[in-house]
């Protein structure tokens, strides 16, 4: 009946329209105009709505560090307000939150405000800086390499010390710029060396978000971690996405795919992503050969959120070293006349020890740590996937 | 390499390419409704977002991921309340109000994440499948088709339901009006902008129920963007899939394939760079773009406000 009365409308009021071009969704004439105009004033005060946000969340953290200040006042030639701005939100229990968590710390230790944005994604960040400099902030910390070449502009253009990410001796201003840089390859190794002995299907994953330099390097220590202690074990390699960094439905979906190859440790690479690989291991089906899949982080410490057990260890990242180091050169006046570098033997990479880890185990991750940090054992660095691809095959 | 491709590995394909299809399926549809009414839902991206976040929320503190995706549900219905209000009732410009709409979404969602999730990341449990009786056990598909989520089949079934609707009832005859000769229905006393108000609904709905499908099922987990442009494919699936929601699920899975052929190509070990790897959905799409766009019928009264002549 219903299809008797669709076919009798259809010959009342919906004939088989012409095919013609639709005419567009730009109108013209005076009564498109004024909804036109209140639709760009309803989008005006979406954007200022979002930009109020933004502006919150800015404001919030900040307040929230206030808390946490002691009465220790900045010695002269220190900073009095540190402002960091990272791309995505620190709650990642990786990249970002460890950023502004050793900023914060740092400040605590001498007595300086925090400014933290963070979120303020990969688009032109200097409205961002120049905010938080005309707010106080007289020492900036840049959280993405992405931000260096304006960075480096805007340190110039307001004269404030920065810190730059990935840019090497190119982000370096006597006195105005210096640059952090990882040896993150060599983390990865002792991560490689723990992956090697635990893995019983004899095939570990590789799993990155994204083709970046630092995913990079760590995938390259790891390999190399792996092949030096049990050079038989199958090495499978995947990229989620170009810059999937957030995007954790595509980490589960890539981390399934590897660990189906037999893959029973992952070494996850990610920022938000990891969370989604995180899933993928808890409720993977183990492999033949093993009775469980593991993950290895990076970054930060996820322990708090392991509930069921699969996290195996962590190559962890601290930048407080290198920012105590940075607060001394200014004080000795040399502050942006060499890179920094984030290594074993400064503490501002390591292994997180779990007890996942047998006690065995671990004495050969300290053996390995020994031969790193007395050169008997050159870890490669490695900056490319496609060098990585060569590795692998 | 060529041990790879067991049927375990094989599997696991077919499985990422629902994963990825599902939400472009769901959301896909909602679009495509909204299309054939005349109302071009830009704002497919702000729907899922917000979706997003509400269907994670319902299904963190609700405890089931069936409240999670009403949760998401709801919440795609009130995005698609605000833009029917705007664009149908109030006639404003469809463009402007879902550009409005994404960036709304992006902005708030992440500062209710930052302010509610800001110190703790919370995720869900595994949404658990359900193994259909004997096939569940074939191997491949068993595990990959046949042990999905209820929401995978209730998706399926959305694209012959969306098509019955559409193709078969008064509503899909005074929807397609409304998109293709809105004075025509008009005249046959059928109210326009309630029909269009409705159908507006109905994709908000359903671009809701794929946004939540990416926090509830797909990753257990909320986070900023999420969406990564899945409203924007949804669009380019209902514009490709010309108003006919089988064609729109075909895209769907072949853009969820292409995704899941990438990281295949990867593990293989093809010699072939990364980046051009990433390229190959996309690719898909344009190449499917080139050969049926031109052919590709959309509502003559797309995207253009109704008014009564006279009025």
């Amino acid at each position: 009946m219903a299809a008797s009365d669709s076919t009798r409308g259809a010959h009342r009021f919906a004939r088989r329209p012409e095919r013609r071009n639709s005419p567009g969704l730009l109108c013209t004439g005076r009564a498109v105009f004024i909804p036109f105009v209140s639709a760009v004033f309803a989008l005006a005060a979406v954007m200022l709505f979002v930009g109020a946000c933004r502006t919150a969340t800015v404001t919030t953290t900040s307040e929230a560090s206030n808390e946490t200040l002691t009465s220790v006042v900045p010695e002269s030639g220190l900073p009095r307000q540190i402002a960091i701005i990272s791309p995505e939100k620190a709650n990642d229990f990786g990249w970002n939150q460890q950023g502004v968590e050793s900023v914060k710390a740092v400040a605590a230790e001498i007595g300086a405000e925090v400014l933290v944005s963070d979120g303020a994604g990969y688009d032109d960040i200097a409205p961002i800086y120049r905010q938080l400099v005309a707010a106080g902030a007289d020492w900036m910390v840049l959280w993405a390499s992405g931000y260096n070449t304006v960075g480096k502009q805007l340190a110039q253009e307001t004269k404030t010390r920065t810190v730059l990410v990935g840019a090497f001796e190119t982000g370096l201003v006597p006195d105005l710029c210096t640059d952090f840089e990882t040896q993150a390859q060599d983390g990865a190794y002792l991560a490689g060396v723990v992956a090697a002995l635990m893995s019983k299907s004899g095939t570990v994953g590789i799993v990155s978000s994204a083709d970046d330099e630092n995913w990079n390097k760590m995938a390259g220590g790891f390999i190399a971690g792996v092949r030096a202690t049990r050079p038989q074990v199958l090495i499978r390699l995947a990229q989620v996405g170009q810059a999937a960094y957030a995007d954790a439905a595509a980490g589960k979906r890539v981390t399934e795919s590897v660990i189906a190859t037999g893959a029973d440790v992952i070494l996850g690479m990610g920022d938000g992503s990891s969370f989604g690989m995180i899933q993928a291991v808890e409720n993977a089906t183990p492999p033949g050969g093993a009775d469980k899949v593991w993950f290895i982080d990076v970054i930060g410490d996820k322990s708090i959120l392991d509930t069921r057990g699969i996290l195996l260890t962590s190559v962890v990242w601290d930048y407080r070293p290198l920012l105590r180091a940075a607060l001394a050169e200014m004080k000795a006046g040399t502050y942006g006349d060499s890179v920094g570098y984030l290594d074993l033997g400064n503490g501002g990479i390591g292994l997180l020890k779990s007890d996942k880890i047998p006690a065995e185990i671990w004495q050969a991750v300290e053996a390995a740590k020994v031969r790193i940090t007395d050169g008997s054992v050159e870890v490669p660095v490695i900056y490319k996937k496609s060098d990585l691809e060569a590795l692998v095959d | 390499m060529s041990g790879i491709l067991s049927p375990e590995f094989l599997s696991a394909l077919i499985s990422g390419m629902v994963l990825a299809g599902m939400p472009l399926l769901l959301a896909g549809l909602g679009e495509t409704i909204g299309e054939q009414a005349g109302v071009l839902g830009l704002g497919m991206e702000g729907y899922m977002l917000f979706a997003a976040y509400a269907g994670f929320n319902g299904a963190l503190y609700g405890g089931s991921p069936w409240l999670g995706l009403l949760a998401g549900l709801i919440a795609g219905l009130a995005a698609a309340l605000l833009v029917a209000i705007l664009c149908v009732w109030l006639r404003l410009d469809q463009v402007v109000v879902g550009i409005g709409l994404i960036l709304l979404g992006e902005g708030l969602t992440s500062v209710l994440h930052a302010v509610q999730f800001g110190d703790t990341s919370p995720r869900l449990p595994s949404v658990p499948g359900l193994a259909i009786p004997g096939l569940s056990r074939l191997p491949v598909v068993g595990d990959s088709v046949f042990s999905q989520p209820v929401i995978f089949w209730l998706g399926i079934v959305l694209i012959l339901v969306v098509h019955l609707l559409l193709r078969s009832t008064r509503w899909g005859l005074k929807v397609r009006a409304a998109g293709d000769r809105p004075e025509a229905l008009d005249a046959a006393g059928v109210g326009v902008t309630r029909t269009r108000f409705f159908a507006v609904l109905v994709s908000g709905a359903l671009a809701g129920l794929g946004g939540a499908y990416l926090s509830v099922v797909s990753s257990g987990f909320f986070w900023p963007f999420m969406t990564n442009g899945a409203g924007f494919m949804a669009i380019v699936l209902a514009m490709l899939g010309r108003g006919r929601p089988v064609w729109v699920g075909v895209g769907a899975f072949l853009f969820g394939a292409c995704v899941s052929m990438a990281t295949a190509l990867q593990l293989v070990g093809v010699d072939v760079p990364t980046d051009a790897v990433f390229m190959l959905p996309f690719l898909a799409v344009m190449t499917a773009l080139v050969a049926f766009a031109r052919r590709s019928y959309l509502p003559a009264a797309l995207g253009v406000p109704y008014r009564r002549e006279g009025s």
